[in-house]
């Protein structure tokens, strides 16, 4: 480091100011929160329940005689299901199937019967309970159950059973609450999300970080071009915030190096899939690892210090900055001191990451990730699965057809990964140029 | 098919030299060998805890010694023996560099790509699979980490007390209907 250099980077924060007298436009649009694994399965799995009509008055008694008949009710989470329903607060085909089944209660001698003053019976008010799951008791047996107790228990009202779809796991937000209750079963929703991060987290952290979300992916974006257009590697660009003070830092930024060859110059065979630790991301983070032996133990004297004495090794890592624009970030000495691997950093990249460089981030500690463009057949962090047969094979490519995606969901997998951080995709607000469209489908980000 | 055995417990055992000299420098013990045509052409043991860069496995650590001196496609061509399945990064990188084989000690249920948690090696994606194969001198790949977690990692935040951690010697028989666990 020279002297000069050494005096810009005391001065240079790295700041959002910083980084808008560069020129870059921000992009417009929003952040979308990704689903994650458990979710997707969670929404996705119902089981058959039976549902019998019964007197608002006897609804709690019906109940009570369900649970003593089937012991095994305790286990099973019923919690998010509504257990006694009015018709009107069900879902409308299920409105039609049970008004058109409707008892005639008030031709009954129930206890139940409200008598008017003139002496004629009324129709009581009505409930729909959800009684169980199927897989618990058989149909026959429930009917018995029911028969030997009020208000069945010696009236012409025969029990009426129906067999209804439920989701089979509580719902993650009140908006899927709702869509539930209009498909399946009137659905409690309890503002908690046990399969992903707890919804007051997501909004809080969206927006936090959706303000200058925009200016960080144009800066990836940019870092990425300045070396695509060097012939190094594909358009893909990363940028590493520190959110965590008064005011956003950047504290790297790169684009992809993985046509650079160990002389680093641009290599000229394109086949394969090129130096694949050189992607933008494992850039970053090495860079950040640098800077952090930096402040440790002062300017690093030789790169080459790094793994072993042959000093060919580093570069295969690509961790030194190939641009002014790279430079720039790196040696902004604006890392607190004693930090731990990425902690508490956030990462944006102009592309949903591989697999690779999501478990690589994950592994990095990171708090919060935000990417541009999804990549379905290759990217680690969306949890959506594709459907390769029934979208078929791209026969000139010989690959699988973009639909859903790999499926990992890297991002939110507590109980499986050792750590979990919060993850965007950027929505474009069609107000400026997509420019994440020049790298193909296939490519690894 | 003994001389085939020999072969990779020779190799297994120079990942486990490998291992051996990342836990005597306080990293993870983990340990490779990169084996083309029955040569050794890159050695890895894990380097985060030296680099704070907790992405520098001992695969990477290997393959980049191998890629400064080899084109890409050599890895086509090319086995890795390691001590401990390679995490679902190592796993993923394995497969874009076109790994032909991978050859390990005991299984990762923490992070492991090939089988421990996910199962990178195979599933749907734009790169070849490869296969792989555990179990080789898995003992000595557990007591290892073992090993290493009863010793102090003073670089994560707030070390954890782990003097009155004892050093298990005990290791559960492989359960061929439960693989994954050591």
């Amino acid at each position: 480091m020279t002297t000069q250099q050494a005096q810009d980077s005391v001065v240079y924060s790295a700041s959002l100011a910083d980084v808008q007298e560069l020129g870059i436009l921000p992009k417009t649009g929003y952040l979308v929160p990704l689903k994650t694994k458990d979710e997707l399965l969670a929404s996705r799995e119902t089981f058959d329940v039976y549902v019998v009509e019964v007197p608002a008055a006897f609804a709690s008694a019906v109940l009570n005689v369900v649970r003593k008949a089937i012991p095994d009710l305790t286990t099973v989470n019923l919690q998010h299901l509504r257990r006694v329903v009015q018709l009107s607060f069900l879902p409308k085909q299920l409105q039609i199937q049970f008004s058109s089944a409707a008892q005639a209660w008030d031709r009954g001698s129930t206890t139940s019967q409200a008598v008017d003053g003139l002496g004629a019976t009324i129709q009581p008010e009505i409930r729909y309970l959800l009684v169980s799951p199927t897989s618990l008791i058989a149909l026959p047996n429930l009917l018995d159950v029911l028969a030997q107790n009020p208000p069945f228990l010696g009236s012409p009202v025969t029990p009426q059973v129906f067999t209804v779809p439920v989701p089979a796991l509580a719902p993650t937000s009140s908006e899927q609450a709702l869509q539930w209750s209009q498909e399946y079963w009137s659905i409690s929703y309890k503002n908690t999300n046990p399969y992903g991060p707890h919804p007051s987290l997501v909004a809080r952290n969206t927006a936090e970080i959706e303000p200058h979300a925009g200016t960080w992916l144009a800066l990836a974006e940019l870092a990425g071009e300045q070396i695509k257009e060097q012939g190094l590697g594909e358009n893909i660009g990363c940028v590493i915030v520190d959110g965590t003070g008064k005011e956003e830092k950047v504290i790297a930024a790169t684009g992809d190096t993985r046509w650079c060859s160990p002389d680093k110059i641009a290599s000229l065979h394109r086949d394969g899939p090129g130096n694949v630790m050189a992607h933008a991301v494992l850039r970053a983070i090495a860079m950040v690892a640098k800077k952090r032996l930096r402040i440790a133990n002062g300017p690093l004297e030789s790169e080459s210090t790094i793994v072993s004495s042959d000093s060919t090794v580093p570069h295969i890592f690509c961790d030194d900055p190939h641009t002014p624009l790279e430079h720039r970030f790196y040696l902004a000495d604006n890392l607190t001191p004693n930090g731990y691997l990425c902690l508490d950093l956030d990462i944006y990249v102009t592309h949903e990451p591989c697999v690779m460089c999501s478990m690589a981030i994950l592994h990095s500690r990171f708090r919060r990730c935000v990417f541009g463009r999804r990549m379905p057949l290759t990217g680690g962090l969306t949890a959506e699965i594709a459907r390769f047969q029934e979208s078929g094979i791209d026969e000139k490519k010989n690959l699988p057809q973009p639909s859903g995606g790999l499926g990992c969901g890297i991002f939110w997998r507590p109980s499986e990964l050792n750590w979990k951080f919060l993850a965007w995709e950027w929505e474009s607000d069609g107000g400026d140029e997509d420019r994440t469209g020049a790298v193909e489908d296939s490519i690894q980000a | 098919m003994n001389e085939q055995r020999g072969q990779h417990e020779r190799f297994m055992r120079e990942a486990i030299k490998m291992a051996e000299l990342a836990l005597a420098t306080d990293e993870t013990p983990v340990g490779c060998v990169f084996v083309k045509d029955g040569e050794i052409i890159g050695r890895g043991m894990n380097d985060t805890n030296r680099s704070l860069n907790g992405t520098r496995h001992a695969e990477f650590v290997a393959l980049a010694q191998i890629l400064a001196k080899h084109p890409v496609t050599i890895l086509k061509e090319t086995d890795l023996y390691v001590t401990v399945e390679p995490c679902v990064m190592c796993a993923s990188a394995l497969r874009q560099y076109g790994i032909r084989a991978v050859y390990f000690g005991c299984w990762n249920e923490r992070f492991g790509g090939t089988g421990g948690v996910l199962t990178i090696h195979e599933d749907p994606s734009v790169d070849k699979p490869y296969p792989v194969y555990g179990g080789i001198f898995r003992e000595e790949a557990i007591m290892l980490l073992r090993k290493f977690y009863v010793q102090e990692n003073g670089k994560a935040p707030d070390p954890k007390q782990k003097k009155t951690r004892e050093l298990k010697t005990d290791i559960i028989p492989l359960n061929i209907d439960t693989p994954k666990s050591y």
